[in-house]
């Protein structure tokens, strides 16, 4: 049975079961279904009988099993069927191990900084004793003293502080491509070994004081840059550390529960859910209500109440009591479950603007370490004496930090703002196309209208005893009160607690009829109404977006349906023409649907009946005749095609149509509302980079023939590119503050 | 002047002394949120759990 579980948690296994390192492979995995010490014996046991494992511990409290094994010898798979096969099923500890090295991460960046700043400041001090002494004169002895402890707080500096950079710059070059960290490195060694030389000998410039700067300054940059990195990856991270790996199922006959891995739970089981829990999928909630923090999923921070029969969403948090839900999708289905699966494939994409800088940096590298030997050859024959300071000089100032940092740094705080918004970026491309559209392209049905119907209009034609249009809505709220027809819907919002009727009928496909003090009230079709009370409707008998009210003493109302526009579909509208935009509208409905839709948002094109090839005709001529780049927005199941084809889309969603959405951004809450500012937020990105990249090739060109001429001591030159670094990670941060001002 | 030579090596003590206490606090998790607590105090106070709040029957 085992490898039938694994086939069937194949969804979770990637990159969660196990990770390598050093020619050995590990993986930490829950083991249900164990309970004594005998139990973990047995697995123990029976791990090291298998051919190729390394270590095997078995911890019978949390029930976890934590493998070691040669990779080439055995495979994963036949570890967790050997575990199956004594009865007990391995679970694995989702994303468990991503948190924790994200963790680390962070620690060891954190470290690093304390330490480059302790240790900086202390040598900083000591070299302006130096400073100081080289004017006013200074007692030798007393001289390498200074050069003795500015030695003994830069080692540590460069050796932990600086490892990363090293490591880098070590990497870079084993595979033989020139990343900025070669140069850098090349600098922090020169600088290092150049200072440790003269120290030794006793006399002569020491650079430790640049050599602990630059590398301050290098690592805060990276941290920033970090936590741009984590903050997109938290998204993923924290969903897929939600899920727990057992749940408590509770059988709906006789109220009983049992425990049960998250994977066996099936559509239309019933969940019992703790106060403070996960909600591991999506469901419905059975009785009284809910309060839940769909802050995971949504974006949305504010704990939101669900009555029963509303949707919770798998992975948000239950912050009110105990409750009982109803599956309603299958967990691999599960918004939750779809959203993690987009995210990993989203993230291991990159951004068509970060491999451009990439490679520009990589050429830049080139030609500052050409640049570098021959400013060394030159100074070499003018004055030797002063080659050694020119050429660090040179390889700090053209160090392009600020150039390679300043897409990836943007890109990553707009994404993170934008999740907060509710917009998921899926692409990496995303933003920068965001930024250029000048059309965006709408379907109708679920995106700009709910997908449901609404009474849009209510017209009295006839009525003996003065009905109000209120009175009449509730009394066909009353008459559909009992009806399941998609359309009865529409009345529901208008319902009367006063109007009651206790008796309708409903004649399904027609109408329905009750009696109602004294008065027999009939609701439906033209034709239906026509034949029940033989009054003549003046209506063609095939319009279906009107349905009539009608009684035996003679009132006649007819009401027109339509699926209701979202209630914050105008505002929304009205600030993307403020943006400059063209506004579109596609929908395969009906023309006099599509045109009240158009009109009453001031859309600039309305298109009715199209088929997705019409739309894509469309979008196509957009394209190529008009030169316009299209934002298209559906609800990202139908328009597929015409989304794929759009120079961006954003798809609509929720739940497991998420999973089939094509789209290059994702609306996760069900409004319109994050549009404009998602929009204003890609715009203000893309010229934050290019703010950065001209003040980063402004700074390198400037710098490079100062410190070339040798007029640049190599501390200014760490300090000007530690600033332009950082410079250009603080003007990137500013995407992720809440404010979004007019681009 | 002399007692530089007491100073210089007291000082790099007292910074490894920081430096220790830093990667302490690192370690104790001190730093794991640095953007949270700069908003908790304009926070709504967070809703009553369902289980605290008086039944409305």
């Amino acid at each position: 049975m085992t490898t039938d579980t694994a086939n069937a948690n194949r969804w979770l296994l990637d990159g969660h079961w196990s990770s390598e390192s050093g020619g050995e492979a590990h993986a930490v995995f829950n083991a249900e279904g164990m309970h004594c010490a005998n139990c973990a014996r047995s697995i123990y046991s029976a791990l090291h009988r298998l051919h190729g494992i390394r270590r095997a511990d078995v911890n019978v409290v949390n029930s976890r099993v934590s493998v070691t094994w040669d990779p080439k010898e055995i495979k994963l798979g036949t570890i967790l069927s050997a575990v199956g096969q004594l009865g007990f099923r391995p679970i694995p500890l989702v994303g468990e191990a991503a948190v924790l090295a994200q963790r680390n991460e962070r620690r060891g960046a954190l470290k690093r900084i304390g330490l480059a700043a302790l240790g900086s400041m202390q040598v900083m001090m000591y070299a302006g004793g130096l400073y100081a002494g080289a004017y006013q004169g200074i007692d030798p002895s007393m001289a390498e003293a200074l050069r003795i402890a500015c030695f003994v707080m830069a080692t540590p500096v460069l050796w932990y502080s600086g490892w990363p950079i090293l490591r880098g710059g070590l990497g870079d070059l084993r595979r033989r491509v020139l990343g900025m960290d070669v140069t850098v490195s090349l600098a922090l060694l020169l600088a290092y070994f150049a200072s440790v030389f003269n120290m030794l000998r006793g006399s002569g410039e020491v650079y430790f004081d640049s050599v602990t700067m630059f590398i301050l300054f290098l690592s805060i940059g990276r941290f920033f840059e970090m936590k741009g990195r984590h903050q997109a990856a938290n998204i993923t991270d924290a969903l897929a550390r939600a899920l727990p790996s057992e749940v408590r199922r509770v059988s709906a006959e006789d109220g009983t529960s049992e425990k049960i891995p998250l994977s066996d739970v099936r559509r239309g089981d019933h969940l019992a859910i703790g106060s403070q829990q996960i909600i591991p999928v999506d469901g419905q909630v059975l009785h009284g209500y809910a309060l839940v923090d769909e802050s995971l999923i949504t974006g949305e921070s504010l704990p939101q109440r669900r009555e029963v029969g509303d949707t919770l969403l798998g992975g948000s948090i239950n912050c009110g009591s105990a409750l009982t839900l109803q599956v309603t999708q299958n967990p691999a289905d599960s918004t939750l479950h779809s959203l993690v699966r987009l995210l990993e494939r989203a993230q291991s994409e990159r951004p068509r603007l970060g491999l451009a800088a990439e490679r520009a940096a990589s050429w830049f590298v080139l030609r500052v370490l050409l640049a570098t030997a021959a400013v060394a050859i030159l100074w070499i024959i003018i004055d030797p004496s002063r080659a050694f300071h020119a050429v660090l000089a040179v390889l700090v100032a053209a160090c392009p930090c600020a150039l390679s940092l300043a897409t990836p740094v943007a890109i990553a705080s707009a994404t993170s703002r934008l999740a907060r918004m509710g917009v998921l970026v899926m692409h990496s491309d995303a933003i920068e196309g965001l930024a250029q559209i000048d059309t965006i392209m709408l379907d109708k049905t679920g995106t700009v209208t709910a997908g449901e119907p609404a009474v849009i209009h209510t017209e009295i034609i006839r009525s003996p005893h003065a009905l109000s249009t209120a009175e009449a809505l509730g009394i066909a709220a009353a008459l559909e009160a009992g009806s399941s027809h998609p359309l009865a819907h529409a009345f529901t919002p208008h319902a009367d607690s006063r109007i009651r009727c206790a008796d309708a009928k409903e004649i399904p496909g027609e109408g329905v009829c009750a009696q109602l003090e004294n008065t027999r009230w009939i609701l439906g079709r033209a034709a239906f109404i026509q034949t029940e009370l033989s009054i003549n409707v003046d209506s063609p008998l095939d319009d279906y977006t009107s349905v009539w009210l009608a009684s035996d003493s003679g009132a006649l109302v007819r009401f027109t349906l339509a699926d209701g526009i979202r209630p914050e579909a105008t505002e929304t509208m009205q600030s993307l023409r403020q943006l400059g935009l063209r506004l579109e509208l596609a929908s395969g409905d009906r023309p006099a649907s599509v045109q009240h839709v158009a009109n009453s948002l001031g859309l600039d094109t309305a298109l009715a009946e199209q088929t997705p090839a019409d739309k894509l005709a469309h979008l196509k001529v957009l394209q190529s005749a008009s030169a316009r780049r299209v934002l298209m927005v559906g609800d990202g199941v139908n328009d597929g095609p015409v989304l794929a084809a759009a120079d961006v889309s954003m798809a609509m969603g929720r739940g497991s149509s998420l999973a089939h959405a094509a789209a290059d951004l994702l609306l996760l809450r069900e409004s319109l509302s994050p549009l404009p500012d998602s929009i204003r937020l890609a715009r203000r990105t893309l010229k934050i980079i290019r703010q950065n990249l001209r003040w980063a090739a402004a700074y390198n060109f400037t710098a490079l023939p100062i410190a070339a001429l040798g007029l640049m001591p190599p501390w200014v030159a760490a300090i000007g590119m530690s600033l332009s670094s950082l410079l250009v990670v603080f003007n990137a941060r500013r995407l992720a503050a809440d404010q979004i001002r007019e681009a | 002047m002399a007692s530089i030579y007491l100073l210089i090596p007291l000082s790099i003590f007292l910074v490894g002394l920081a430096i220790w206490a830093f990667f302490w606090a690192v370690n104790q998790g001190q730093f794991e949120d640095l953007d949270g607590p700069s908003r908790l105090a304009l926070e709504e106070d967070q809703p009553l759990s369902e289980d605290a709040k008086p039944r409305p029957d």
